[in-house]
């Protein structure tokens, strides 16, 4: 009876007339199976997997897994306390990413290694993107997946049992069968309007930055927790290499996230609801300049990277108004940063994962605009302990296990707050370096090689440092502030906007043995660094990013209007050419005959 | 010869289907993937496939007596290959080596269509067709030539001279000369006779022998041999350190060499060079355990001045970790690669 009914279901979605038909019979499923949420069906357990499966999956869990999620499964590893989000702790039985009703237990089936119906076997698969859980996919063999799932499951997971008819059930979302409904303009206006009314925006705020209630969130482990940024669809968990599909949000959204305060919002909103504010998060993920979306890296799973961040040419004096058309038109550069683990204070636990550069520049001056999300405004509160020019500062690191004073996840939303801040670094006279010596972009050469670092900090100082080696402190340079400016900075729903103007350098009028030519046509060595003051970011605690380079564009010279010319000029006359000798021998062989 | 040759070209048209479905996006572009580590054996394993799918499809429509002009079939197979190595292969390869691959490829398909007199009067046909203009039609194409060409040759040599900004080539060497000893904290060890002091058996004496008996098996998943657990409790001499080399790793190297060690660490994304991968054959597998320790201890600001990248932020982990820790975590790599470091005779 049930069987007929979701075929008919089934079929009827199918229809072209989708979108009403769908929602009236997923509001027919509830009705019909009585207390289910609408898109659930019920399902069954699986069965207990083999002896011998969970036997080999130890052999597996002890090689690759109990490093971060430790012997006991309870996500205590030699690697989780430097980590966060922590690894997942098994032994409860929660688990985020799942096709099952809220609080339930995933999808998992030894014997089914199928896509959408095996949750945990996809995740072992896929990795968990955002975090540090990589897809395993090709380096275990789908039998070696399910061994360790196996394991897991019935090994690690202690306080709850897969095939325990009487304690837990199934309620399956049925995702395969409901169809999406087309991201229309109607349909994003009514996604925009039901994340209002269904209190989406009180954590994950206003523009979806995850800036909201992001301070008190904790997970069932006492944890904290951040809500997710919509705009960084990438690294939305369970979203591996097709980040901009709404059907991996409808489904969080449906399911809820198990263990954190994101909840299932299966029970007080219709499918077609769902889909509307699937449709409306989907289309905040970043977008290109022409609402495409990004290229995503296969093997980072993050946008591709381009290093060239190019600046354009403008007459005249460039706006300090982001909204100004010369800045919405400029297509901006997505650029990866990494926590700084190299010099002490090391940054294990970054929370800029990312900039938005653009870049305009003149006669006189060059100008780079920084977007980056950051879910708190953070001014500093404190007084950092040491100089924050200082490299290899002798600090105690993260070392203290979790739960103990001092640890990593004691400390996550509890630091003392210093300034939000972005710096950016340009290599000075890098052309001339030579050649025994190497260039050492990050931080410095020596002294004769140095580079040049103009830091904005969020109490509005704007400054510039000189950099003169891998090991060396910065040295401030209070002469060179006079000639940056900055000419916009804003923090706003959970998006920093700054933007800084330096001048070009010129050999006659600067001095430029310590500031960078910025010359037109050249490649200039660049990088990156930002701090979020609410992660206890300060001095070299901080984001880095890999070596860029900035290039000024060069206008088109004459030449490339002249010689193209020429050239097809050449050709046509060189058609002529063949043409005519080949009807000459026709003609020859025509008459020898 | 005709079931062979049919199910030749079944096998041309669902892959050349499928191919064109993933890049143009109507089937979803992870169908069928291209899998780390057995890439370039699945590419030409596919490139094989597709050539003799187009055999079969060759053989149908002449057989059906549609047959393909040689000089058609000459000139698509080129663009196949030249469309597959840009679309499909992934990391995109660059364009100067793309080119270097299509010239070779043209080369071959001459070959091919030139193998002999008949053949290559059959390729040369349409050629001369449009050359002499006989009929309407080749007259219309010798003037669509006649102006489409120098256009498209003058729009190439435009694009060519407006200024772009591509990113520059850097150069990696990936094995430096290392050098005869190196100094850490304070301590000189002499690369051809050091021994790493935690490569022991559970009696405490240096022994090669056992700790290569007992790393991970090679083969896919690279798993621990059922009886040598790290984890054990009472795991003893090499099998407790491998386990106290992996905490080091887990909690300061795997943010960018990976949770498996290949490279795809939580940060590794921003980093170029990407960090290195332990398991490819080509890293430490070709190295000597002592080099590994020089290379860990001076990082990426050590190398010596000829070692390339310059751009390597590989930490000098002597300011972090003390000797013992950089060779529980040296032999930790090993362990966990299944790779025996290489002795110096």
């Amino acid at each position: 009876m049930k069987n007929s009914f979701s075929l008919k279901a089934g079929v009827l979605s199918l229809t072209a007339f989708g979108v009403i038909l769908l929602s009236a019979n997923a509001g027919g499923f509830a009705f019909a199976a009585d207390s289910l949420p609408a898109g659930f069906k019920a399902g069954a357990l699986a069965p207990e997997p083999s002896a011998d499966m969970i036997e080999a999956g130890k052999r597996v869990y002890f090689t690759k897994c109990v490093w971060c999620h430790g012997v006991d499964g309870a996500g205590d590893g030699p690697g989780a306390d430097r980590l966060w989000p922590r690894p997942r702790n098994f032994n409860q039985g929660t688990f985020k990413i799942r096709h099952t009703a809220s609080g339930e237990l995933p999808l998992f089936d030894a014997k089914k290694p199928v896509e959408g119906q095996n949750d945990l076997f996809a995740t072992v698969t896929h990795g968990l993107p955002g975090s540090a859980m990589p897809p395993w996919e090709g380096i275990l063999t789908e039998e070696q997946r399910l061994q360790v799932l196996s394991f897991v499951t019935t090994q690690l997971v202690k306080d709850r049992k897969f095939t325990d008819t009487k304690s837990e059930s199934q309620t399956v979302l049925q995702l395969a069968e409901l169809a999406p409904i087309a991201a229309s303009e109607e349909s994003l206006k009514k996604g925009a309007e039901l994340i209002v009314e269904k209190k989406c925006i009180e954590c994950h705020g206003v523009e979806g930055r995850g800036d909201g209630n992001a301070f008190n969130l904790k997970d069932d482990w006492g944890f904290s927790i951040q809500p997710a940024n919509w705009h960084k669809c990438w690294n939305f968990r369970g979203s591996r290499q097709d980040p901009y599909n709404v059907k991996n949000i409808f489904r969080t959204f449906s399911t809820g996230v198990n263990g954190t305060p994101m909840p299932s919002f299966a029970d007080n909103t219709t499918v077609e609801e769902r889909w509307h504010i699937a449709n409306f998060v989907n289309s905040l993920c970043e977008r290109d300049v022409e609402g495409k979306p990004l290229p995503i890296d296969p093997q980072a799973d993050k946008p591709k990277i381009n290093f060239v961040v190019p600046s354009g040419k403008v007459e005249g004096e460039i706006s300090a108004d982001p909204e100004n058309e010369l800045w919405t038109k400029r297509a901006r550069r997505y650029i990866a940063m990494g926590g700084q683990i190299t010099h002490k204070p090391r940054n294990f636990v970054n929370r800029i994962d990312d900039l938005w550069v653009k870049s305009l520049y003149n006669e006189t001056h060059v100008v780079f605009m920084f977007q980056w999300d950051d879910r708190t405004k953070s001014v500093a509160e404190g007084k950092l302990p040491w100089a924050p020019t200082s490299v290899n500062v002798e600090v105690k690191e993260q070392d203290p296990k979790t739960g103990e004073e001092g640890s990593i996840a004691a400390h996550q939303n509890n630091y003392t707050v210093y300034n939000d801040a972005v710096a950016m670094e340009t290599a000075i006279k890098w052309k001339e370096l030579p050649a025994p010596i190497k260039p050492r972009y990050l931080f410095g050469s020596n002294e004769q090689f140095p580079m040049d670092i103009v830091k904005w900090e969020a109490d509005g100082s704007l400054r510039a440092f000189k950099g003169t080696g891998w090991d060396k402190d910065f040295e401030q340079r209070f002469d060179y502030e006079e000639n940056i400016k900055l000419l916009f900075s804003e923090w706003k729903n959970g998006r920093w906007t700054v933007i800084i103007q330096r001048p070009l350098g010129d050999k006659k009028e600067q001095d430029y043995d310590s500031d960078t030519f910025f010359e037109m046509g050249q490649y200039i060595p660049t990088v990156f660094f930002a701090w979020d003051g609410h992660n206890g970011d300060a001095g070299r605690k901080m984001a880095v990013s890999a070596f860029y380079y900035t290039f000024l564009e060069p206008p088109t010279p004459q030449e490339a209007y002249i010689y193209p010319v020429a050239i097809a000029a050449g050709v046509v006359l060189l058609e002529g050419w063949i043409l005519t000798r080949r009807s000459n021998k026709r003609k020859t062989k025509g008459l020898s005959r | 010869m005709k079931a062979i040759m049919s199910l030749g070209a079944l096998i041309g048209v669902a892959g050349l289907l499928l191919l064109s479905g993933m890049i143009v996006g109507i089937i979803p572009s992870d169908t069928v993937r291209l899998i780390e580590g057995y890439m370039p054996v699945q590419v030409i394993a596919e490139l094989i496939l597709f050539v003799a799918g187009f055999t079969g499809i060759s053989y149908m429509m002449s057989s059906m007596g549609m047959a393909f002009p040689r000089f058609w079939q000459g000139i698509s197979c080129w663009a196949f290959v030249l469309l597959y190595l840009k679309f499909r292969v992934y990391p995109p390869i660059p364009f100067s080596v793309r080119a270097m691959y299509g010239t070779v490829s043209l080369v071959a398909v001459f070959m091919w269509v030139s193998a002999n007199e008949e053949d290559w009067q059959k390729f040369k046909q349409p050629i001369m067709n449009v050359l002499d203009a006989k009929t309407g039609g080749n007259r219309l194409l010798r003037y669509a030539y006649l102006i489409i060409l120098p256009i498209l040759i003058g729009g190439f040599s435009y694009n060519a001279m407006v200024p772009k900004s591509e990113e520059p080539i850097e150069l990696r060497t990936v094995h430096p000369a290392p050098p005869a000893s190196t100094k850490v904290h304070g301590k000189t060890y002499t690369l051809q006779t050091s021994q790493n002091p935690y490569r022991v058996n559970p009696e405490g004496k240096y022994d090669q022998e056992y700790s290569n008996a007992n790393i991970v098996e090679q083969g896919m998943g690279r798993l621990m041999k059922p009886n040598a657990n790290p984890w054990d409790k009472d795991a003893q001499g090499y099998l407790k350190y491998v386990r106290e080399g992996g905490e080091i790793f887990y909690q300061n190297c795997h943010f960018c060499h990976g949770d498996n060690l290949n490279g795809r660490g939580l940060h590794a994304f921003a980093f170029n060079p990407i960090p290195a991968n332990f398991t490819d054959p080509g890293t430490i597998a070709q190295l000597q355990e002592t080099f590994i320790f020089w290379r860990v201890s001076k990082g990426g600001i050590g190398l010596p001045n000829e070692g390339f990248p310059w751009a390597s932020v590989m930490p000098p982990w002597e300011q972090h970790l003390t000797v013992d820790e950089i060779w529980k975590v040296v032999m930790f790599e090993y362990w966990h690669t299944g790779y025996y470091p290489r002795t110096w005779d």
